[in-house]
């Protein structure tokens, strides 16, 4: 389900947990550190930002009684680090690799995880689409980088989801246009693309300079040299060959009238992200003079065309050579909803650059989190001491995973857990990839059903949350500075410094702690 | 909101502020959410169709609109609920990819979230409920693609495309004169089309309005219409075959942008700066008078003496037209816009055939119609009415159908309308409903039952029973399996959507369905609403 977060800020939709973290506005110091275990989780692998959530709360709340009982909270942090390593070596072991697969048969299958990722989503209707949609757009990336900021996400209001496009190459907004604009031509067959950086206004060339004249006829000749120069600009970006010219700094009216005369499209005020995506997709290089224009820093693609786009309209550079970039466009009925499917696809974009790095998958719906449990409790038996009782509460709490996924669903999640039990302990191994079937109720092989997460999602999910688990653990005094607890604080960052201040132990831990886990 | 205590009963405090939020969970949340949005959809439901009636609408500042369109009045109405906004959006983006159907859409969302809460009644998880939905919104479509007909049109032909604009229209304050208006909307969207992209830029259909006249005076001008006069009230006020010049200079002595200062320390030299300017002015009238321009139309303003020097000269000449206007003009009329006088000459000029000065009634308002453009890419619709009330509905009805004929253009498939689509989809999705087990099966009849609120609704608003009147119509669609038959809500007597020529484009009804059924699931997954108090 989502949750509507209404702010000063306005109003946000979401079920991803970091999101709903952020806005939560938390201040309590130990449910402060849970915040940066998501935010941490959202940074490192974009993905699972809820369940590492709901597994460090499920870790403290089965560590609760044995504190209560007067266990000494470090002998249950050993412990608890101890499962946690176990659990991720077990994991890796289990990992299944996609590294030797084909090119193709690896699109599919990353295809797979980003409709596991967008299933919880509000896009779930539409997931095999969105997940084509993504693993289209990540393979154009360089694999080398995998940079994210090479995929542009677009929002138009307006229209299906369905109605959502991938452009291989890039897409922005018509930028503000001067008369004579229209008169431009709007579509081309392998264009040829000027990238500037350079004001083609009549302006002031000196912002501080001053002109005397003493002889009046002279002012026409002052009035010429100015209009000569903005001219002689124009004149060498058309002697380049260019019919497309872009600039990240306005174009003014006479440079629009000047290239709708010579049939060139031109767009001033191109913001310095889309412009950037521009000359990586068409091989332009930006230049910042018109001296000089090389062939060789103009840019081309395949075709170029102003379309229209919901009440928009767009200026697409389609089917790019060197195509480094991918622009997806999104449409959706309300702003919250392209805003949510927005936050969707990034999820989902973030699984598949990392499964395209780390080509290892666990099988999802729970499956895992269940075969980690078993393991563990059996691997607790090992230990004579108290080990053996922290080592199950940690098996135990892992569980939560498939139980919330059944009560979400709607189903009965302790008949769901006793049947996964079931299966995972049959001892021929044949059981270990059964998770729960939200399409059912029941249990199946999501391995088998395709319900895949990258292996290091859940590696770092299980770290994170038992690192928070241990470091709330490890705190036995909180000291709190009067002042955070003033409702009107002067200001947020004042009550928040306030706070790192005086309860540093708590804070200060948890910070170098991220750090440590980002290993 | 959730409070935990330790044990000395202190509570924590875990959110900021959090005393001060307001907090709903679980079922209560969706529930209060559906009430929202189907407190919204119901103020529209009474404006649904051709005898829909409209909302007086009161701004702040006392500005009154009257409409029944559905994307306005929700704009009007300022909702102040989140979910409510939603709904909004809903329809404004109906408005801002189709342009038609926005009271459709909110109604049947409001349906839709009708029927749910019933659903949850019965105990099902609203996650199931939106499945539900989104299968049977797949059926739907598919249905709709079974039904649709092709119209076949060409820029001789356009009487198809009459014919549906005219439906839209039909429900409107011009209603009565549908035919024409549809005809002008037609003729105007053609005028601009590109019809082999099948792309249509709606930012060359001008259409402008005045007040006094008819609503039959409306008329289509094939060239631009502008709001200014020439420049002198002695200047000819009608031209037939001008050239236009197009100027965005003003018609003074050009200043460089550098700052400058002209030292003046004899007599002489200030008689040569006078004179140097009066050349000036001299100068760029003759510059225009030798390229042969007949009509000057500059984008800035100028100055007394220039004018009077263009009134000597005999060249008319218009002043202060906005950037909008001179590149529109200069589309219509082949005219190059020249930024200074130096580059005037003969190939930069435009034609026109007629330009005219008007005058309206006993006001002294004055329009200049510039028509018989040799290049047909602006056009410009003229507006006449009553009052401005009337004049803005007008406006808004014709926004609308000029975006029906411009999705034809795109896409030329149609359905029936007054229900008739509706019924289909309708039976399409029972008939699929008895196919699916589970919870689903519920929610995807609950979609079927919503989607008959549309005909329902049109059938109230007509006057006509509505239960007798659907249930009637639904069984002869039953039984002869014929998807054309819908309400009859001119009472012309027949239920034959194809003889009563009622139609409406696929892409704007799979989108009403599209996004009904996105809304409601958006809906229906909130289960946690926190916002301060101060909201309530």
């Amino acid at each position: 389900m989502d949750k509507l977060i209404h702010d000063t800020k306005g109003v946000t939709i979401s079920n991803d947990g970091a999101t709903i973290m952020k806005l939560l506005d938390i201040v309590h110091p130990a449910a402060k550190s849970l915040v940066d275990v998501s935010l941490a989780q959202d940074a490192e692998v974009g993905d699972g930002t809820t369940s590492v959530v709901i597994l460090a709360g499920e870790f403290l709340k089965e560590a609760k009684p044995f504190i209560e009982e007067g266990v000494h909270p470090r002998s249950l942090i050993k412990s608890f680090r101890q499962a946690a390593v176990l659990a991720v070596q077990r994991l890796k072991d289990q990992a299944i690799s996609l590294e030797d697969k084909a090119l193709e048969e690896k699109k599919d299958l990353l295809k797979k995880c980003a409709m596991t990722t967008l299933n919880s989503k509000l896009v779930s209707g539409e997931k095999e689409f969105f997940a084509q949609m993504v693993v289209d757009a990540v393979s154009k990336l360089d694999p080398a980088t995998l940079d994210l900021k090479m995929i542009g996400i677009k929002k138009v209001q307006g229209g299906g989801l369905r109605d959502s496009f991938l452009v291989d190459g890039v897409a922005f907004k018509k930028t503000f246009s001067y008369a004579g604009f229209e008169q431009q031509p709007k579509s081309f067959v392998s264009p040829k693309i000027l990238v500037l950086n350079i004001e083609l206004e009549l302006k002031a060339e000196k912002e501080n300079a001053e002109i005397r004249l003493d002889d009046p006829a002279k002012y026409q000749s002052i009035v010429d040299a100015e209009w000569n120069i903005i001219y002689d600009k124009l004149a060498k970006c058309v002697a380049s060959g260019a019919n497309i010219v872009l600039s990240r700094l306005a174009i003014g009216d006479l440079a629009t009238q000047y290239f709708a005369d010579r049939n060139i499209f031109c767009a001033g005020r191109v913001e310095s992200g889309d412009l950037e995506r521009v000359t990586k997709a068409t091989g332009a290089k930006v230049q910042t003079t018109v001296n000089n224009l090389d062939p060789a820093v103009l840019g081309t693609c395949a075709s170029f065309e102003e379309r229209q786009v919901g009440a928009e309209r767009y200026n697409l550079f389609m089917g790019c050579p060197q195509a480094r970039t991918a622009t997806l466009v999104l449409r959706g009925g309300s702003e919250q909803f392209i805003d949510e499917a927005d936050r969707s696809l990034h999820d989902a974009i973030m699984i598949v650059r990392r499964a395209l790095k780390h080509a290892q998958v666990v099988a999802g719906g729970g499956a895992i989190e269940m075969e980690l449990s078993k393991y563990l409790a059996e691997y607790s038996l090992q230990f004579s001491n108290k080990s053996q009782l922290f080592i199950k509460a940690y098996a135990k709490a892992l569980e939560v995973i498939p139980r919330q996924l059944c009560n979400n669903a709607g189903f009965d999640a302790t008949d769901v857990l006793n049947q996964l039990r079931q299966k995972h302990a049959l001892a021929d191994g044949s059981g270990k990839n059964f998770g729960v079937d939200v399409n059912t109720g029941g249990v199946c092989d999501t391995y088998k059903s395709f319900v895949w997460e990258p292996a290091l999602v859940k590696i770092n999910a299980i770290q994170a949350a038992t690192e928070a688990a241990c470091l709330i653990l490890s705190v036995d005094e909180t000291v709190r500075n009067p002042k955070s607890e003033v409702p009107d604080a002067a200001s947020g960052a004042a009550a928040q410094a306030a706070m790192t201040g005086a309860g540093g132990r708590g804070r200060g831990r948890g910070a170098m702690r991220g750090r440590g886990m980002r290993r | 909101m959730s409070l935990a205590f330790d044990e000395y009963g202190r509570p924590f405090i875990i959110l900021r502020e959090q005393e001060r939020k307001s907090r709903v969970k679980g079922i209560e949340a969706v529930k209060a959410s559906i009430m929202a949005a189907k407190s919204v959809a119901r103020t529209l439901r009474s404006s649904l169709g051709p005898k829909g009636m409209d909302k007086m609408l009161q701004s702040p500042d006392g500005d009154v609109t009257i409409t029944n369109d559905g994307a306005t009045i929700l704009e009007m109405m300022d909702v102040e609920n989140q979910i409510g906004k939603l709904m909004v959006e809903l329809s404004k983006s109906q408005d801002h990819e189709i342009g038609d159907g926005t009271t459709g859409v909110v109604v049947l969302a409001g349906a839709l979230l009708e029927h749910a809460e019933s659903l949850l009644d019965m105990g099902m998880h609203p996650l199931r409920i939106a499945e539900g939905y989104e299968m049977a919104c797949k059926v739907a479509t598919e249905n709709l693609d079974n039904i649709k007909t092709r119209f076949e049109f060409s820029k001789e032909d356009i009487e198809p495309l009459v014919k549906t604009c005219m439906t839209t229209l039909s429900s409107k304050v011009v209603g009565r004169l549908k035919r024409q208006m549809a005809e002008i909307c037609v003729k105007a969207v053609l005028a601009v089309a590109d019809l082999e992209r099948r792309d249509v830029n709606l930012d060359l259909i001008k259409v402008e309005g005045k007040v006094g006249g008819k609503m039959e005076d409306t008329r289509l001008v094939e060239g631009i219409v502008i709001d200014k006069e020439f420049s002198h009230p002695q200047m000819p006020k009608e031209l037939r075959d001008v050239k236009v010049a197009i100027l965005t200079c003003p018609f003074e002595p050009p200043k460089p942008k550098t700052k400058h200062k002209v030292d003046i320390d004899t007599v002489e030299k200030f008689e040569a700066l006078r004179d140097a300017e009066r050349s000036y002015f001299t100068d760029m009238v003759q510059r225009c008078k030798d390229s042969g321009a007949q009509l000057v139309v500059c984008q800035w303003g100028f100055d007394d003496e220039a004018n009077h020097l263009l009134m000597h000269e005999n060249l008319p000449a218009v002043r202060w037209v906005g950037g909008v206007e001179i590149e529109l003009l200069a589309m219509a009329t082949g005219a190059r816009i020249v930024p200074r006088f130096q580059e005037l000459t003969v190939d930069k000029l435009g034609h026109a055939g007629s330009v005219k000065e008007v005058g309206f009634g006993t006001t002294k308002d004055k329009m200049l119609v510039v028509e018989g453009c040799p290049n047909l890419k602006a056009v410009t619709i003229f507006v006449r009415g009553g009052n401005r009330m009337v004049l803005d509905e007008i406006k808004r009805s014709l926004h609308d159908a000029i975006c029906v004929a411009r999705n034809l253009v795109r896409d030329n498939a149609i359905v029936y309308g007054g229900g008739a689509a509706e019924i289909s989809c309708a039976l399409a999705v029972e008939e699929a409903a008895d196919k699916v087990t589970g919870v689903e099966h519920y929610a995807m009849r609950a979609f079927s039952d919503a989607l008959q609120a549309v005909p329902l609704a049109l059938a109230e608003n007509s006057g006509l029973p509505p239960i007798e009147s659907l249930t009637a119509v639904k069984k002869r669609q039953l039984e002869e399996s014929n998807p054309y038959l819908g309400i009859d809500c001119n009472d012309t007597g027949t239920n034959d959507m194809r003889e009563q020529n009622v139609f409406e484009t696929v892409i704007g009804k799979k989108q009403q369905l599209f996004l009904a059924t996105q809304v409601c699931k958006m809906i229906l997954k909130i289960d946690d609403v926190i916002k301060p108090s101060e909201f309530d």
